[in-house]
């Protein structure tokens, strides 16, 4: 981007050359600055759309909901407080954060170490772990599912959430992985220097990695919780029965009879379930960063 | 555990140096037991019941019988839907996966030169993908209708051609691709967060070098952010082995039988098949028709067919990531 | 290094243990006795009786007043109803041992595998007891509710389908009566159908296409008497010419409207459960559909002018005008009950007591599965609801038999349907062979071995 490179010549020439070569590079990067926007509105534009859609949806009678017809007729906020009025929303809006939340600490308490042990530490079979990690998310989940389930019906906690919350606390796969390749990049430097320090490796791993990995951590733990946040078939298999349990992504089935949805009421309490998790998301960024200004000092 | 190591310490040296290395050993397995009983516990004893269970019939109610490689015979000669299943499976590995990461990579190189709203710009660009799913595809979907979709309307404007998209079987998989670019936010905040990674001073040493932004991006971004492009490709081959919600959920809309929860459409793979992914094909064995037995033994086909691959792209980027830590 | 070696080892066996001790809980055979009834009804029942149905709002109170009802005769015994529950996931949970006394399942395709394996219990010695005269469940589903002569469900409620037809088009067309045979429908149909300019469908007759709505080849199978399955249990599609009959009709009225035309138009149009619907936006003149159709057309299009038949027949098979295709859902007890006295007591009232099935069909809009309710004039009636009650009554209508594999079969046919009509297959007697061989094939996997 600077260009420090000048043409060796006499100094007014220098200078002049300079200031018009500045110029250049200024309007350069005003340019650049133009089009990067102009193609990230564009491009913001068009993954827009669809959640538009689910506004509009969100908005309408149920009798124009789902219709060809995308803008509406007639407008209807008060969808927004029929979900309430139909719903239990504010409990299962506590089960979720329940679920997502537990879930994602159990999850950092179990994975980190585990990630860490399989980046940064030097022990034979190391390699064969990770990829003992990776098989743990090849078995497809459907069929895994039966034998946990009846594991689950034997200790007698079908109809909670903890058999969804419980199995973090034993390392998340996709997690450990994710981990392990944020902890990957981080120069190795920084851990042996408090090694010879004589630190012990649980403070090396807690005071040296863990704050260089901060943004990694923080998206590991995003995903976990918005996966927990939108999962639909974990909480129907085990706690579809106890709707006192209930999390948001079973409460948005939930505005259906028996041949008909009522999509104008789901599309509003999508709408609903989004936003705590975007306000999540919207406040996390700035530990992304914080990450640039970490690396960026050291050095 | 803990138990087991104790009793073994009787009649062990006590040099230095062994001591060292037994404390090194002991820290490993500090760090890893929680996952060593996880492994045990939702890996080894699911996978060991799914190998036996692949050799039985089973249909969920009543005891499994063994019926030795009869499953197996069945899925590699007789089956008529897992071949196409396998085959609309293998093309959405192939496509999705890379186009996927291709356009990640493009959007989180766009977000990190974009200087004014940028949260904007990051929330927006990763919202698809905090969409409940269901809710996400339909929309989806809706915008790309033949008929009265927005999108072919914009197309018919301009005087395009208007294709019926997840209505057309030559389509029907591009499309789901084009779905799968939208929610690519996933794979732009991880690019995101290990580009904001890469150490300043490498670029600004790269400026000094008088590097073009080609080679910048050949010899410093790539290299220092391979691992995570590593976990991009192998969690992308295994999700899209899996690849299953999105397919049915779209494949009941664009036939017009939208639900709520992912019911499937009456034709399995609508249209004529080519949405029907080698997880819901399992799927609808195993828990429609209640051959458990016989899905257990296509789950096995698609964990060695899995493995094989990710050991093969571990092998190939074992030189870049070495290469990465090399450098440090 | 020898130490080494010995640590591993010893990591792994505790790791074996560990994981044998898993094993061997998770394997623990569910507790399922199936108790035989006292020889006399208990004069008071007692209990809780855990009740798992997969109908939600409307519906789903609809059953609660019906197990109020239950709960005031019987003030010994109290309902833990769970609502809007999965089929799937249920069966599973019963599967895996859960005790759940009463299950309200719409998977009529696989009583077969209930009864064989004993996860729904046999009625069969409640009904002999409490001498409940069969006799008056319709024939289809006292049929669909038994598997080899064991009675381990009954009926509660189901679905007839028929024609609408939209009479405004009709009149316009110069017609004022629905069609009887198909190649009546196919020549309204052509008249009814107006394109535009270029060639593209505005308004269709009749759409043939598989997969559209509710169009499916065993929707239409009683019109053309076309059968699954052969005596011996082996398809019967390629043997049987009401198949052949079938797809030949229907790719001929594809044909007729071009096929790429036709899947322009249908990609076009509206969801099906939607107020967008073809047929109640006037696209469409004439679809088959279940009798539920009619709540909808009321809530969403009630100017809308229709009528409602039994759908036509093949031309050579006149005589089976009146049938139709008819599905329901049943109710059982599961094989982990707790208190299967309690549970009959529901199920019998659910299922045979007069007024309570008049109001749940009044409640649910489906049709009652109980022959004195079917009479009775509390049952709401209207002229465009009445022909289902007579479809459903006719001798000819027809259901899907209950097989070892669900409706794999039914899945396996229609992706060869979807082909034909595509123009995909050159020949329909070796295709429909073919498909014989696959359904054969696919039924031999869940055979004994």
């Amino acid at each position: 981007m600077t260009t420090l490179t000048a043409p060796p010549s006499s100094a007014p020439a220098r200078a002049a050359a300079d200031r018009r070569d500045n110029l250049r590079a200024r309007r350069r990067r005003r340019l650049g600055w133009i089009a990067d926007h102009a193609v990230g509105i564009a491009l913001a534009i068009v993954f827009l759309s669809p959640f538009v859609f689910i506004v509009l949806q969100s908005l309408m009678t149920s009798a124009q909901a789902l219709t060809g017809d995308l803008w509406p007729r007639s407008w209807h906020p008060e969808n927004y407080v029929e979900v309430f009025t139909r719903a239990p929303m504010l409990t299962y809006l506590r089960n979720t954060l329940l679920y997502a939340g537990l879930a994602t600490l159990l999850m950092l308490v179990s994975s980190i170490p585990a990630a860490y042990a399989l980046s940064r530490l030097q022990w034979r079979g190391r390699t064969a772990a990770l990829v003992v990690v990776l098989m743990m998310m090849m078995l497809p989940p459907q069929v895994t599912q039966v034998p946990i389930y009846v594991m689950w019906t034997n200790l007698h906690l079908t109809g909670t959430l903890w058999p969804l919350i419980l199995p973090n606390l034993l390392g998340d796969a996709f997690s450990i992985f994710l981990l392990r390749q944020f902890f990957l990049t981080i120069p190795q430097e920084y851990a042996d220097a408090a090694r010879v320090d004589g630190c012990s490796e649980w403070r090396v791993m807690t005071r040296v990695v863990l704050p260089m990995a901060k943004s990694g951590i923080a998206a590991t733990a995003m995903f976990l919780f918005f996966y927990c946040w939108n999962d639909f078939y974990g909480p129907l298999l085990y706690t579809s029965e106890n709707p006192d349990n209930w999390t948001i992504s079973l409460g948005l089935a939930s505005f259906r009879n028996l041949y008909q949805v009522q999509w104008n009421l789901t599309m509003a309490a999508t709408i609903l379930a989004m936003i705590p998790v975007l306000v999540v998301f919207f406040l996390a960024q700035k530990v992304f960063v914080e990450g640039i200004t970490l690396t960026g000092v050291k050095g | 555990m803990t138990i087991a190591l104790a009793t073994r310490s009787a009649g062990d040296r006590s040099s230095a140096l062994r001591a060292r290395q037994r404390r090194r050993r002991l820290t490993v397995l500090a760090f890893l037991t929680p996952w060593i009983l996880g492994v045990l516990i939702f890996f080894v004893y699911p996978l060991v019941d799914t190998v036996y269970l692949s050799f039985t019939r089973y249909d969920l109610l009543s005891p499994p019988q063994w019926i030795g490689l009869r499953n197996y015979e069945f899925a590699f000669t007789k089956d008529p839907q897992v071949r196409q299943a396998a085959w609309n499976t293998l093309w959405l590995v192939v496509i999705l996966v890379p186009a996927r990461m291709l356009f990640g990579l493009a959007v989180a190189t766009l977000v990190v030169r974009l200087k004014a709203g940028l949260g904007v710009f990051r929330t927006v660009f990763y919202l698809p993908a905090l969409v409940p799913p269901v809710a996400g595809v339909l929309a989806f979907v809706f915008l790309f209708n033949p008929a009265t979709g927005p999108v072919n309307q914009i197309l018919g404007a301009l005087g395009l051609p208007q294709p019926l998209w997840f209505n057309d079987p030559a389509l029907s998989k591009p499309s789901l691709v084009l779905l799968g670019l939208w929610g690519v936010g996933d794979l732009m905040i991880i690019f995101l967060a290990s580009l904001l990674d890469v150490p300043r001073e490498q670029y600004e040493a790269a400026a000094l070098d008088g590097v073009n932004p080609w080679q910048r991006l050949r010899y410093v971004t790539l290299p220092s952010i391979s691992p995570v492009l590593m976990f991009a490709a192998i969690t992308g081959v295994i999700a899209a082995l899996q690849y299953f919600t999105e397919a049915v959920v779209a494949a009941s809309v664009a036939s017009g039988q939208a639900t709520t929860g992912g019911g499937n459409a009456a034709l399995l793979g609508y249209p004529e098949g080519s949405t029907l992914t080698y997880a819901q094909w399992l799927y609808v064995m195993g828990f429609k028709n209640y051959y458990l037995g016989y899905a257990s033994a296509l789950a096995v086909v698609m964990f060695v067919v899995s493995l094989g691959v990710t050991l093969v792209l571990l092998r190939r980027s074992r030189s870049l990531v070495q290469g990465a830590e090399g450098t440090r | 290094m020898n130490t080494t070696r010995g640590r591993r080892r010893a990591l792994a066996l505790t790791a074996a243990a560990v994981g044998l001790t898993l094993l061997a809980t998770g394997c623990s055979s569910p507790g399922s006795t199936t108790t035989p009834p006292s020889s006399s009804a208990p004069a008071k029942l007692t209990g809780t009786v855990t009740f798992w149905h997969f109908f939600t709002d409307r519906e789903a109170k609809a059953i609660q007043t019906a197990v109020d009802a239950f709960e005031a005769a019987n003030p010994g015994v109290k309902v833990d109803v769970k609502s809007g529950q999965d089929d799937e996931k249920t069966i599973q949970a019963i599967a895996a041992g859960q005790p759940i006394d009463v299950v309200l399942s719409y998977s009529t395709d696989q009583i077969g595998k209930f009864c064989s394996t004993g996860a729904w219990q046999d009625l069969t010695p409640y009904v002999a007891r409490d001498k409940i005269d069969v006799g008056q469940i319709p024939a289809v589903p006292r049929d669909y509710t038994q598997f080899d002569g064991k009675r381990c469900s009954m009926p509660a409620l189901s679905d007839a389908y028929g024609l609408y037809y939209n009479k405004k088009m009709l009149a316009d067309a110069g017609y004022s009566e629905p069609p009887k045979t198909l190649s009546e429908l196919t020549a309204m149909a052509e008249k009814i159908t107006q394109r535009d300019g270029a060639g593209a469908i505005k308004v269709a007759g009749f759409v043939p296409s598989f997969g559209f709505y509710e169009n499916a080849a065993a929707h239409f199978a009683p019109s053309f008497g076309a059968t699954w399955f052969k005596a011996d249990g082996t398809s019967n599609i390629g043997s049987d010419p009401g198949w052949a009959s079938m797809l030949t009709w229907q790719k001929q009225l594809v044909d007729f409207y071009g096929y790429d035309k036709l899947q322009r138009f249908t990609a076009g149009l509206g969801q099906e459960f939607s107020a967008d619907n073809a047929f109640e936006k006037g696209k469409v003149a004439m679809i088959i559909d279940g009798e539920y159709r009619n709540a909808f057309i009321k809530a969403e299009a009630p100017s809308l002018d229709y009528g409602t038949a039994p759908f036509p027949t093949a031309d050579d098979k006149t005589d089976l005008y009146g049938g139709g295709y008819v599905t329901g859902n049943v109710i059982g007890i599961g094989r982990g009950s707790q208190n299967p006295e309690a549970a009959w007591a529901l199920i019998k009232f659910l299922s045979t007591d007069t007024a309570t099935v008049v109001a749940l069909s009044n409640g649910i809009k489906n049709i009652p599965t109980w022959t004195p309710a079917l009479q009775s004039p509390d049952l709401d009636k209207d002229p465009t609801y009445s022909p289902f009650l007579d479809i459903f009554a006719n001798a000819h209508s027809a259901t899907t038999p209950t097989t070892a594999s669900g409706k794999a079969y039914q899945d396996t046919l229609g992706a060869f349907a979807e082909k034909w009509q595509a123009g995909k297959v050159a020949d329909l007697q070796a295709g429909l062979a073919q498909v014989d061989q696959q359904i054969d094939d696919q039924l031999s996997l869940g055979a004994a071995p």
